[in-house]
């Protein structure tokens, strides 16, 4: 009789291990557990020299027959073998094997790998890497942890959206981030937000939870995902029940976070000093004298300064004020876990609670998240086993507005440094009725913090059923039923002293919006697993069909009796109201078989047939197969002798996937009924028809070699790759004379080539252990034909999608610095001249000068570098990671805020450094109110976004064991952890690691609109396990 | 496990019967699943009711701000009028048209292009589906109207924006704009359409618009009516300095359409506010705005919280003082203006949904009045009457001689911030600023999206 192994993905090895025991006397009696004491079981118990042996069971016993005095080898997947003498009642304590090649990664629909045996591309992070961050969505804990996977977090306000792409953005129009796939279910990772920026759905997921991250990067670990792999797949596993003692696990986490840099602006005296001499020089070309009351300077004395400062600035003008002080705040970070885990050998469970209460580094942010979870594993009988993993949280978010809004707080940099943070003679802030509401300069995004709220609350439930049966040996059944349903409430409401921004709150105004999202997903699929002393298959067939129905609606109110009343039934006016939906579905069959032999030569195919709703009539099903094949040549006989080599791999794949993240409906002709007119219904021509439109195609190579040295203290990875993306769904833009912008094409390719590096050492064991991560990865986009199209977006247009170049590089005039003799700005023309060549003469006359490309917001590199060290109960992770070669766009605050005094708005304090008289040499042009000096978009404005951040510190003290039994406490860590301590960067603005949620789209990248930086967290942690 | 097997064997058969069921119920058919806000192009056009929502669409399409929303007399005062307004708003592609530098991708002038020819096409498909209205050939000739009338405003306006204006070189040859008065139902390289000459679009709207009066009722609540076309023509012939034509057609408006000049000034504004969202009598069209649809750009850049509850806007135009002082002492519309936070602001547009008048009955009477002057003829009325029902109702007393000047000027005063000047200077050959009246600064650009994707397309000079 053999024992199994719930864990899935353990199945095989445990088959591989079982083996029927011989009848034999003067048995050993014994049990296996791990560091912390759980049971580990499935172990395989055996004499040295002999291949027969034992499995432990459930609760980590065996009995070895025959086997007292005798040497032992004890070993366990995921463990470091152990040999010992045999005696009876033996306790044996396996360490947890650190050395990768001999982690089980997990593929998908069932299907598991020794990592030794891969011959796909796959990145697997575990759950220990990042447990108990304070990150709030599980994306951004992958940043830096997985080559090739660039994440940036984009904005600092809690749960946002993040972008993550794995071996570069192999996409134009269609999405291109990953598709994430959680205990075999696709989930919404859409935002579903209505007002501000994009929001993450992933934020419902309490990423404690998980056991582990596979991110699916080649072709042949994503062909199983055919039209959806395109951009990678991150399967997320949660954690599963043990067999054994009750752990109780308990961690709490207490912190707080502010905003990692403040921006270095003019001063009261500074600003005044250059607005004055920016009026002067406007007086001076218009010949108005300055003491004309329709002066510049006469206006800027009185309707500017003295004006917005309530009168202060004409009696004390050194009284200044940094706005930042009054939008930055410092924000709490309190966090509490619970997990029990347990189980006989016919039930397993794995339950959790989490509590996260955290407020953001801007003013009027915050995020609470309650989760629970169970997973539970029965055995019904030998032959059938069942299960469901299930969470449900709630996710409450009050939200910020996006970074284009007037009330972002951060737009009040823009205002006039002398105007105090309230108004003196209410005590309000200042432009809060009854004060004066047209102070300051613009609206002050403090008043919609004080007297507006809008809130985001979702409640998530994720949910998977299954039902396994193991037919005949080695062939299992299994059918699943998932369902992610996300159902969301936002609610807004904006008090009448918010007028001044929300024209429509005269006397209040509410919105109610509801989002409810139902994903079901069904998997059913065989599983068969041959293991021979030579030969070695492992198949799998199945189907897959996915249907998702998003439902919104929402209302709207103004004219409410008092600011006391709040929801719409209050509302007089019902100024608005509205319901939609929208669905999509995927059927698909799919393929996938595993073959070794010797243990040396791997072979593997996979393939899947994808239908789905998106596509064009002519073009409703796609076939995406791929093929790999490996080589572990140190199990050859001319590498055996070679001492410091332990492990080599070759391994090689190919295959075709796609992308069908472009919408839905983008194929149809339609008519839209929302074109209704004073109170009269209407429809209008909205999209052109495209029968043969179809996913995206990505052909993608992979080489790669695998290698252990020194016993497998060093470890490694080194990938190159190749990803060819054809049939490009493009919304091409079209002349508007047709009454469309754009239709939803197949048309062009783009490429990604790049190398990918992993290195795991083991630098120090003993006592004192240190071990190293490092991962690198090297990406060269490039946009082969794009068919003549015109694509651009980001702030000011000017992200631009160009033959030749990377997506969404910066396409704009290049600034050539200030002529020292008038201090006007200066541009290269960059016309093409006659012999190719550009003219690089000097203008001033911006419309003469030509964009050409001047930057790119992707980098070419990015890494993560992880130490870690322990000694005795201490421990300590020191965790890096950067990027490089990419730029930034600062142009959405430069143009008003680096724009030598063209408005009235406060301006950085590099701006000091203007022309000033005839033979200076500076890059601020000269300052001239309400006239454009190089405040144009323009190469001045794009600068380099390249940063290494020290992501991740914490320090941790294990309290002695024997101190903590007289508890009854297994377990007490006590820790300090740190995110985001430092950022090494020479970008001039708040964060390198930016994107506007106004602009975001696939191409417009590396944009900061008055964004918000990253938290810098400090907490301190507690965990006792018991 | 052996006495397990037949057990096990019945189960399997059972899952694999499940599954095979499974995958029938998850045949292909679950894939052909429609929208909900939207219905296919073939099934949107199948009868008169589609054919009526669809008109009502394209006056949504000529409600949008980039047009008639607003954005197109916005642009007028801003280019037109930068001497009487102190513009300090912060949307660039404004700023640079009040400051006459616009570069080819101004996002204004992107914005009216895209949303004019979006109305032409929801025009087209109206125009394409006649054949759908049988209730009655009246009711036939009005939805025939009010599309040609609607297309033919959007080209007119087009055509003065993008184009060299009349009296500038020869308008049989100047680049105009493409013309399109066919429905799109999909696109190929012959949508590259080139400029079809200044003439050749004027030609096309007096040819819709003179159909468009022939077809329109009288009355026909906020939507075009026969008045409306015959005001549009107006305007239209006198920009083509057609006086006979113009002064006919203003005086068919004056004559036949029963209106009357309101006698308070006053209340031709604060539509929303204070007249419940009505058109006054005086307005011939309008663009109406509701609390729950449309826009009033002039409202947006020209209006502010003035105090007044339902005032509202970006207080971005801050008429100069030198305006006011235009008008003569006792004149209405010299104390029509709101003096707040230091700057005055014209009070035509403090109403958030304030409709925007597109055409008022005054301008036929100046047209008129200008036309009868330059011709030396008393079509209707004589030009001194006529100037003075517009003086007179204003609070100020009779002229006894009229000029050319005194026509033009009344017009400005009555008009202002209304989005006439720039057309206004291009007509009368003024300067503006230091542009002289053909300046190509005073000439939008071809949007550069549209020179991107249209090869055939020739950029106005200095772009």
């Amino acid at each position: 009789m053999h024992k199994k192994l719930l864990c899935l993905g353990i199945t095989l090895i445990t088959i591989l291990f079982s083996s029927t025991l011989l009848a034999q006397t003067s048995d050993v009696k014994g049990k296996v557990a791990d560091e912390s004491g759980v049971p580990v079981a499935g172990a395989s118990i055996v004499i040295k020299g002999q291949t027969a042996g034992v499995t432990s069971d459930a609760s980590g016993l065996f009995t070895l027959p025959n086997s007292s005095g005798k040497q032992i080898v004890i070993t366990a997947v995921g463990y470091e073998s152990l040999q010992i003498i045999a005696r009876n009642n033996l306790q044996v304590t396996l360490k947890t094997d650190t050395r990768l090649l001999s982690e089980v990664v997990v593929t998908g629909f069932g299907g598991a790998t020794i990592k030794r045996e891969l011959t796909g591309n796959i990145a697997r992070v575990k759950s220990k890497e990042i447990e108990y961050l304070p990150t709030p969505t599980v994306d951004q804990a992958l940043q830096g942890r997985a080559a090739g996977v660039f994440v940036n977090a984009q904005s600092g306000k809690l749960g946002q959206a993040v972008t993550v792409r794995v071996r570069g953005n192999s996409s134009i129009s269609a999405s291109s981030q990953p598709l994430y796939v959680l205990d075999g279910v696709p989930i919404t990772t859409q935002s579903q937000s209505s007002y501000g920026g994009a929001m993450n759905p992933l934020a419902d997921l309490n990423q404690n939870d998980i056991e582990s991250i596979e991110v699916l990067k080649d072709a042949s670990a994503g062909a199983i995902y055919g039209s959806r792999a395109a951009n990678g797949v991150v399967l997320i596993t949660t954690k599963k029940g043990k067999a054994g003692r009750t752990n109780v696990s308990f961690n709490l986490q207490n912190g707080y976070s502010e905003a990692t840099k403040r921006l270095p602006m003019l001063n009261s005296q500074q600003y005044a000093e250059l607005i004055l001499e920016a009026a002067k020089y406007s007086d001076d070309k218009e010949g108005i004298p300055y003491n004309d009351p329709y002066s510049y300077t006469t206006y800027v004395k009185n309707d500017v300064m003295d004006y917005y400062s309530y009168g202060e600035w004409s009696k004390d003008p050194n009284k200044t004020y940094d706005w930042q002080d009054a939008v930055f705040q410092k924000g709490a970070y309190k966090q509490a876990d619970l997990q029990i885990r347990g189980g006989t050998d016919k039930t397993k469970f794995f339950s959790s609670f989490q509590h996260l209460d955290q407020t953001g580094t801007i003013i009027g942010n915050s995020l609470v998240r309650s989760a629970g979870r169970i997973n539970l594993d029965q055995k019904a009988n030998d032959w059938l086993d069942l299960g469901v993993s299930m969470s449900i949280s709630r996710t409450l978010n009050r939200r910020l507005p996006d970074d284009n809004a007037f009330s972002n707080p951060l737009q009040a940099i823009a205002l006039n440094p002398m105007t105090p943070f309230n108004d003196p003679k209410t005590g309000l802030p200042a432009g809060t009725p009854p004060g004066d509401l047209n102070i300051p300069l613009y609206y002050n995004p403090v008043i919609s913090v004080q007297y507006a709220k809008f809130t985001q609350e979702v409640f998530r439930t994720f949910g998977n059923s299954y039902l396994k049966a193991k037919l005949m040996k080695g062939l299992t059944f299994q059918t699943e039923f998932g369902m992610d349903y996300l159902s969301q409430n936002e609610e807004g409401y904006f008090r009448s002293e918010t007028v001044r921004n929300q024209t429509s709150a005269a006397r209040g105004s509410g919105t109610n919006t509801g989002t409810f999202i139902t994903n079901y997903n069904t998997n059913s699929y065989f599983n068969y697993n041959y293991a021979g002393k030579k030969h070695n298959l492992s198949t799998t067939l199945g189907m897959q069909y996915q249907q998702s129905q998003a439902k919104y609606n929402s209302t709207s109110g103004t004219d409410f009796p008092s600011n006391s009343y709040t929801k719409i039934a209050s509302a007089a006016t019902k100024s608005g109201g509205s319901s939609s939906q929208s669905d999509f579905r995927f059927l698909s069959y799919f393929l996938r078989a595993n073959y070794s032999f010797m243990d040396k030569y791997i072979v593997a195919a996979s393939g899947r047939l994808d239908a789905s709703s998106r596509f064009g009539k002519d073009a409703r099903q796609g076939f995406f197969p791929a093929l790999s094949a490996g080589w572990i040549m140190t199990n050859e006989k001319f590498l055996s002798n070679i001492d410091f080599l332990s492990f080599l791999k070759l391994r090689a794949s190919y295959g075709i996937v796609g992308n069908a993240e472009i919408g839905n409906f983008p194929q149809l002709g339609l008519y839209s009924g929302d074109a209704g007119y004073a109170g009269n219904a209407g429809q209008r021509p909205s999209q052109l028809r495209n029968d043969s439109l179809r996913w995206e195609t990505t052909k993608q190579a992979d080489f790669g070699i695998d290698f252990g040295l020194f016993n497998n203290r060093i470890t490694g990875e080194i990938d190159y790759y190749e990803k060819k993306t054809s049939g490009l769904l493009l919304t091409v833009n079209i002349p508007a004379t047709t009454g469309f912008t754009s239709i939803v094409k197949n048309v062009g390719k783009l490429e990604n080539k790049g190398y990918e590096f992993v290195l795991n050492t083991q630098n120090l064991i003993g006592s004192f252990k240190w071990t190293t991560n490092i991962n690198l990865a090297l990406n060269k986009g490039k946009v082969t034909d794009i068919q003549g199209q015109i694509i651009q977006g980001g702030v000011s247009n000017m992200n631009r999608v160009e033959q030749g170049y990377n997506v969404g590089v910066f396409y704009t005039p290049e600034f050539a610095g200030v002529d020292p003799n008038n201090g006007d700005a200066l541009f290269y023309k960059n016309t093409k001249l006659a012999d190719g060549k550009l003219d690089r003469a000097t203008t001033n006359n911006y419309s003469e000068a030509q964009r050409i490309v001047v930057g790119d917001p992707n980098p070419d590199l990015i890494f993560g570098f992880t130490n870690n060290f322990s000694y005795k109960g201490f421990d300590l992770s020191v965790f890096f990671n950067g990027v490089s070669g990419n730029q930034n766009n600062i142009y959405g605050m430069g143009r008003y805020s680096s724009a030598s005094m063209l408005y009235e708005d406060n301006n950085t304090a590099d701006q000091l450094q203007r022309w000033q008289k005839p033979g200076d040499v500076t890059n601020i042009p000269q300052v001239r109110l309400y006239y454009t000096n190089g405040s144009q978009a323009s190469s001045r404005y794009i600068v380099d976004g390249s940063y290494v951040r020290l992501r991740n510190v914490t320090f941790g003290y294990n309290i002695d064991g024997k101190v903590l039994r007289k508890y009854k406490i297994e377990k007490m860590r006590l820790y300090l952890s740190a995110q985001n301590l430092l950022t090494f960067t020479k970008y001039p603005y708040w964060d390198p690691e930016v994107n506007a949620d106004s602009f975001d789209s696939n191409i417009a990248k590396g944009n900061d609109f008055y964004t918000p930086p990253q938290p810098r967290t400090l907490l301190a942690g507690i965990n006792i396990s018991f | 496990m052996m006495k397990n097997s037949i057990q096990m064997k019945k189960a399997s058969y059972i899952i694999l019967a499940a599954w095979t069921v499974f995958s029938i119920v998850g045949c292909e058919k679950r894939l052909d699943i429609l929208p909900y806000q939207s219905i296919s192009a073939d099934k949107a056009l199948e009868n008169e009711s589609d054919v009526n929502v669809t008109l009502i669409g394209a006056y949504d399409g000529v409600q949008s701000a980039p047009v008639y929303g607003g954005d197109i007399m916005v642009l007028n005062d801003l280019i037109g009028n930068s001497a009487n307004i102190n513009f300090t708003g912060t949307f660039a592609g404004l700023k640079d048209a009040y400051q006459t530098i616009m570069t080819a991708d101004n996002s204004f002038a992107s914005g009216t292009w895209i949303s004019a020819y979006n109305t032409i096409n929801r025009c087209n498909s109206v125009l394409s589906a006649l054949d759908k209205v049988t209730s009655s050939p009246d009711r036939k000739n009005s939805v025939e109207g009010q599309a040609l009338f609607l297309r033919a405003s959007m080209y007119f306006e087009l055509v003065r924006l993008f184009a060299k204006t009349i009296g500038d070189g020869d308008a049989a040859s100047n680049p105009g704009v493409p013309l399109v008065l066919t429905v799109t139902k999909g696109v190929s390289s012959a949508d590259n359409l080139p400029r079809a000459s200044v003439k050749a679009v004027y030609d096309q709207v007096i040819a819709d618009l003179t159909k468009a009066e022939s077809l329109l009722p009288a009355t026909n609540t906020i939507y075009a009516t026969k008045w409306a076309a015959a005001a549009q023509l107006s305007r239209v012939h006198l920009m083509l300095k057609n006086y006979a034509a113009a002064g006919d057609a203003a005086n068919r408006v004056i004559t036949g359409s029963g209106k009357k000049l309101n006698p308070d000034f006053t209340k031709l504004w604060f539509t929303f506010i204070n007249n419940g969202g009505a058109n006054p009598d005086e307005y011939l069209f309008a663009i109406t705005v509701t609390a729950q649809d449309g826009t009033n750009s002039l409202n947006t850049y020209f209006g502010r919280n003035v105090g007044i509850t339902g005032t509202n806007g970006r207080s971005d135009c801050k008429i100069k003082a030198a305006h006011i002082a235009l008008y003569e002492t006792g004149d209405v519309r010299k104390t029509y203006f709101a003096l707040s936070g230091g700057n005055n602001y014209t009070r035509k547009h403090l109403d958030r949904y304030g409709n925007v008048p597109v055409i008022r009955l005054a301008e036929m009477y100046l047209t008129r009045a200008e036309a009868n002057f330059r011709n030396s003829t008393s079509v209707g009325a004589a030009p001194l009457s006529d100037v003075n029902a517009i003086r007179n109702r204003v609070g100020l007393p009779s002229l006894t001689t009229v000029t050319l000047d005194d026509i033009t000027k009344e017009r400005y005063l009555e008009l202002a911030f209304e989005g006439h000047n720039l057309h206004e200077a291009k007509r009368l050959q003024k300067s503006v600023g230091a542009n002289a009246w053909n300046s190509p600064k005073l000439i939008l650009p071809i949007p550069q999206r549209e020179m991107d994707v249209n090869k055939s397309l020739v950029q106005n000079s200095g772009y």
